[in-house]
């Protein structure tokens, strides 16, 4: 039975120091499966079998051999926010497709290491599993740690999203009359999930004279480099451009977050594949070498996060970040930070102090140049706002930009050498240094 | 005059998801005299784009809420929205002053019988 | 309309306080440290000795947003509506949401001070909510 991964494999506290495996792991890997907006009900785009895709195109990316693999990271929960109905009879012929688990809805609506090691035979090598739950972001700080650890020599590493039918978020206990008295604590004001972020970005605005519509060259930057992005969704399926006055024009969610200040749950997968920073130098790919991962276990004094509580918690990240990789802002070639909700991103970049950024001055950075030609890149992924939401667009790109094989989003303004991504919230968020060389 | 507003995902055939109306009912309706346009949440840009791929001059393209703008800017007689959503649709288009159709009413055509 | 509300063992004492028309928010008995939502130990000393302590129902608006598409679907009829976060009186890092009935959309006062008020849900439990008492605060639509 797979595990999830103890709280210690997490760099969560400041003055670790140097991470012990500082330079001696590294991404060598990467596989995306297609996109799809939702589940449209056959065996071969379920949440299992896109999985599966992902995985054996990063086991092909690297070029190695499926027996040598001998660990699997991943997150089992695979929901966008879309729940297979009590009363709804999972398919047969679905089922029937796969080589199946105790759990019927394993690989419909969530997916265990087991579904997945049954499915692919190929990998006869894996005595080692784990769970990272709660996003890539989580479950790459699981792999690198096993693989420094010594725990796993070549480990995949899986985050998978299935979504289905229905506005999100709109069903459950959000379409019924009554609510347990706990969730109705923070549930009986009908808040959408944006509502949180806003809130922060509306004292934000109030603090440094700013606006909402500050946001609008972020957004329009992260959509271009979305679209340059041939694996997300907007790209595959609607190649739409989100323009200033498209932004401005937009509906409100929960003011000040508009409708293009949130992402697009969507069917998706992607997988790595990590390995000892030895075994990465006779592999197909150039080895993205790990510096170090970081994490924050803050949580917030009440209902929700102060500005006060996120500019804390986002400047000790950055503490944590900097100080187990050894480096300093001054070194980040570009930065890769969660955007969904677009407006949390200032948050992440002001706490990293990236190009000497301080709080409050983020808004007037997206003024000037942040386009993947300039020396100031923002978000050259694009992000969730650029390819629909994944959590782990930020991360591909990372590995894709320091490669150089990005393709159409290489940066070009600057020397990809070393980047940072993570996420997602600035609250309780996971961070991997990215670099070219391992010191 | 009669000012007709399409939504375009779940509504329209060219929407995502698909709805059930082809944009040559647009082309129809738009041909009997009508005001036409769309209100939706795609971009405005990209509703500009939708509509000029297939060679349809509409009167306007507006956000998701901007129905009483639309009723602002141009005197009809009658004005609908059709579009596949209870509270993104047919609530707002009521608030409006709005007739609403569901896509399969609207394949009707009922306003054709009131010109 | 807000959705009914059915007690469990964590909030019983805060539920059944609003149906007195008391606000009571848990505190630890060893450090005085008061915590909002409920836990069943002390976030900061760990103490499992917990009760529950009436408040004065004052406090001022921190912050809010305008909902104008809420999930909650016995809530859509009444978008947009405001959602603000009060801070209590007490402990300004004690948060409570509020609808602040009377308080027109999008024109909150963030700062004005507020006092409690009570409000029946769909299946009759009463819930604590929040009225301005005074204009002390910023006002104005969000940026």
């Amino acid at each position: 039975m797979t595990e999830n991964a103890p709280a210690s494999m997490y760099r969560t506290d400041e003055g670790m120091g140097l991470w012990e495996h500082r330079g001696k792991v590294a991404a060598v890997g990467v596989g995306h499966s297609p996109t799809a907006r939702r589940w449209d009900g056959r065996a071969e785009t379920c949440v299992g079998a896109i999985s599966l895709i992902a995985l054996r195109r990063a086991i092909e990316d690297a070029g190695v051999d499926p027996a040598e693999i001998d660990g699997l990271v991943m997150d089992p929960v695979t929901t966008t926010g879309a729940y297979w109905p009590k009363d709804k009879p999972v398919p047969p012929e679905v089922v029937g497709a796969f080589n199946s688990t105790d759990n019927p809805l394993d690989g419909i609506a969530g997916l265990s290491a087991e579904w997945i090691l049954k499915n692919m035979p190929e990998l006869t090598g894996i005595d080692f599993t784990m769970y990272g739950p709660g996003c890539m972001s989580n479950a790459i700080c699981v792999a690198a740690q096993a693989v420094g650890d010594g725990l796993t020599h070549t480990c995949l590493v899986l985050k998978s999203w299935h979504n289905y039918e229905g506005r999100y978020y709109q069903g459950g206990a959000n379409a019924g009359s009554d609510l347990p008295g706990t969730a109705a604590l923070h549930a009986l004001w009908g808040t959408p999930a944006c509502y949180g972020t806003a809130l922060q970005f509306a004292e934000y605005c109030r603090k440094y004279g700013k606006n909402h519509d500050m946001m609008a060259p972020f957004i329009e930057n992260s959509r271009q480099n979305g679209l340059k992005f041939p694996e997300g969704y907007w790209a595959s399926h609607r190649p739409e451009e989100i323009t200033p006055e498209d932004y401005k024009a937009a509906r409100w969610i929960a003011k000040p977050a508009n409708l293009f200040d949130n992402d697009l749950p969507i069917m998706v997968s992607a997988a790595y594949l990590y390995t000892t920073a030895e075994r990465a130098r006779n592999m197909r790919q150039k080895p993205v070498y790990i510096l170090n991962h970081a994490a924050s276990n803050t949580r917030p004094r009440s209902l929700t996060p102060t500005l006060d509580e996120v500019e804390a918690d986002t400047a000790r990240t950055a503490r944590k970040i900097y100080e187990g990789a050894g480096i300093t802002a001054a070194d980040l070639s570009f930065e890769n930070m969660y955007d969904g909700f677009a407006q949390f991103h200032q948050f992440h970049i002001e706490g990293l102090g990236y190009r000497g950024m301080k709080f409050g001055e983020a808004l007037d950075f997206y003024q000037t140049d942040i386009s993947i030609h300039g020396p100031n890149p923002i978000l050259p992924s694009g992000g969730n706002i650029g390819c629909g939401r994944s959590r782990f667009w930020m991360h591909t790109d990372s590995i894709q930009q320091i490669q150089e094989r990005a393709g159409e989003r290489q940066v070009t303004g600057v020397k990809p050498e070393i980047a940072v991504s993570g996420g997602p919230m600035p609250l309780g968020g996971r961070f991997t240094v990215w670099s070219a060389t391992p010191d | 005059m009669i000012l007709i507003s399409f939504d375009i995902d779940g509504t329209l055939t060219v929407g995502d998801p698909p709805g059930i109306l082809p944009m040559e009912m647009v082309r129809a309706v738009k041909e009997q005299g009508c005001l036409v346009g769309s209100c939706s949440d795609r971009p405005i840009s990209a509703q500009r784009a939708i509509w000029a791929s297939h060679n349809i001059e509409v009167d306007f393209t507006v956000s998701k809420h901007m129905l009483p703008d639309v009723k602002a800017e141009f005197a009809a007689d009658v004005y609908y929205h059709i579009g596949d959503r209870e509270d993104l649709d047919r609530r707002p288009a009521l608030e409006a002053g709005f007739e609403f159709l569901w896509p399969h009413e609207a394949v009707e055509m009922p306003w054709v019988e009131g010109t | 309309m807000k959705q009914g509300v059915v007690p469990d063992d964590l909030t019983r004492p805060f539920w059944e306080a609003a149906n007195e028309h008391r606000l009571v928010i848990q505190s630890c008995v060893a450090c005085k440290h008061l915590q909002h939502p409920p836990a069943p130990v002390c976030r900061v000393c760990g103490s499992d000795t917990v009760e529950w302590k009436e408040m004065s129902g004052r406090g001022t608006i921190y912050n809010y947003g305008v909902v104008h598409d809420c999930p909650i679907r016995l809530l859509q009829e009444d978008q947009p509506f405001n959602v603000a976060v009060v801070m209590l009186a007490e402990d300004p890092g004690i948060q409570m949401y509020s609808h602040l009935p009377g308080t027109p959309v999008d024109e909150v006062p963030v700062g004005a001070e507020v006092e409690v008020t009570f409000e029946a849900t769909a299946n009759g439990q009463m819930v604590p909510e929040w009225r301005v008492v005074g204009s002390s605060g910023e006002g104005g639509e969000q940026a």
